[in-house]
């Protein structure tokens, strides 16, 4: 009975690590991980190592999870800058209008998550390059355009281009980029 | 494809060569090292655990080096993460959604018990296992469970870098007092008397510089990556 709690703790590690590598859902990997790091930790403690058990336990199946998550939600977020302060798009009011209409639609065909912002300050060059932002809504005073404007090289920014056409009060504008000489 | 195959043969090579150097299995596994610290250990340090007698006084010169490693990290995540853009008053509209209510009763019923492990495993260094690292790890884990209940919370990480500093500063000078007291050795333990009783105070403190000083690094870098992007 001894040998046979190691070794079969053993055998699951090593399953464990053979479905991390093949798995394809990121959040599934996620939880493997910190599973592993149990069985690992558990491995630790028979073998009479409890020091390393508890850093294992506490970096391995705690903090680097937590860390992997908020990073990859961070990937799937789609961030758009208002800078109209209309209030329709900002976040403490209800969500509608025509532009929100037209970008939740995008998101949902995109398989994003819809993050609106507001109250940054800066050049729109650094915004995009510097942060993370996707977009910058504004609105034209003349015309009453919305008027949206996004990185030249993204493709999500030319899909939704060519999504807008059908709305006449919306304009797709795409920012030129510099090369970087890093 | 043929600096490929030239690979294989070299790696059998490393492993024939691995293989024969480990024919002396009885010189490498032995146990000397075991029956030395079992006897020696506490009465040299003060320590009961063997572990952190060897990393707070045989080996403290690899631990402040260690120390040390860990600052660097933490530094040079926040100079890859640093911009120029003004986001003070910046909202975001995902913020503004709820964690779960079921989630968030649960991460306050458990985080002053997560606290006061934390603090127990630092402060029992020598006596029980774990040691400053480990307890700044849990401490660090029940902070960050402070982000779930309320996201919108802001820490200056600043401020937190510049303690980590100061405490890695403070590490040091705690080290070097052996200078002082003990005739010019450096990196031991700084009270003259023999008694192992009165050594312990050393170690607390150590293991207490080091925990808080873990703690704070692995929550500013956790904050980089929340704060990353935006």
């Amino acid at each position: 009975m001894d040998e046979f709690i190691p070794l079969s703790l053993q055998i699951v590690l090593i399953i464990i690590a053979i479905f991390i590598v093949l798995h394809k859902k990121n959040f599934t990997i996620i939880i493997l991980i910190s599973a592993f790091s149990l069985v690992a930790a558990t491995l630790y403690t028979l073998n009479k190592a409890p020091d390393v058990a508890i850093a294992e336990v506490a970096i391995g199946s705690a903090i680097i999870p937590l860390i992997y998550v908020i990073s990859i939600s961070r990937q799937r977020e789609f961030i758009i800058l208002d800078k109209t302060h209309t209030g329709f798009i900002a976040p403490d009011t209800k969500l509608d209008g025509i532009v929100y209409e037209l970008l939740e639609k995008f998101v949902k065909a995109n398989n994003l998550k819809l993050n609106i912002c507001c109250d940054i300050e800066g050049d729109e060059f650094d915004l995009t390059n510097e942060l993370n932002v996707d977009l910058i809504l504004t609105i034209d005073p003349i015309t009453n355009k919305y008027i949206i404007k996004g990185k030249e090289s993204s493709l999500l920014v030319e899909k939704l281009a060519v999504m807008a056409e059908k709305y006449d009060t919306i304009e797709v504008i795409e920012l030129e980029e510099n090369d970087f000489y890093d | 494809m043929i600096k490929r195959l030239l690979l294989v043969p070299l790696l059998g090579a490393i492993l024939l060569l691995f293989i024969l150097a480990m024919t002396d299995l009885e010189v490498i596994y032995n146990n000397a090292g075991r029956v030395f610290f079992g006897s020696n250990a506490y009465l040299d340090t003060g320590s009961y655990n063997a572990v952190t007698a060897i990393y707070l006084d045989y080996r403290l010169f690899d631990s402040l080096f260690e120390a040390g490693i860990l600052l660097i990290a933490v530094a040079g995540i926040m100079w890859i993460s640093q911009h120029k853009i003004k986001e003070k008053n910046a909202s975001f509209m995902l913020d503004k959604f709820k964690t779960p209510d079921l989630f968030i009763t649960f991460s306050r019923l458990l985080y002053p018990i997560m606290l006061t492990f934390g603090i127990f495993v630092i402060v029992n260094g020598h006596l029980s296992p774990g040691g400053g690292f480990q307890g700044g790890a849990i401490v660090a884990t029940a902070i960050l469970i402070l982000y779930y209940i309320d996201i919108s919370k802001t820490i200056d990480v600043k401020l937190i870098l510049t303690i980590e500093k100061v405490l890695f500063i403070l590490l040091l000078l705690v080290a070097s007092l052996s200078f002082l007291t003990k005739d010019g050795l450096l990196f031991t333990n700084f009270i003259p008397s023999s008694a192992p009783e009165s050594k312990t105070i050393f170690l607390m403190i150590l293991n207490v510089l080091i925990g808080i000083k873990v703690a704070l690094g692995l929550v500013s870098i956790f904050t980089a990556f929340l704060k990353e992007g935006r």
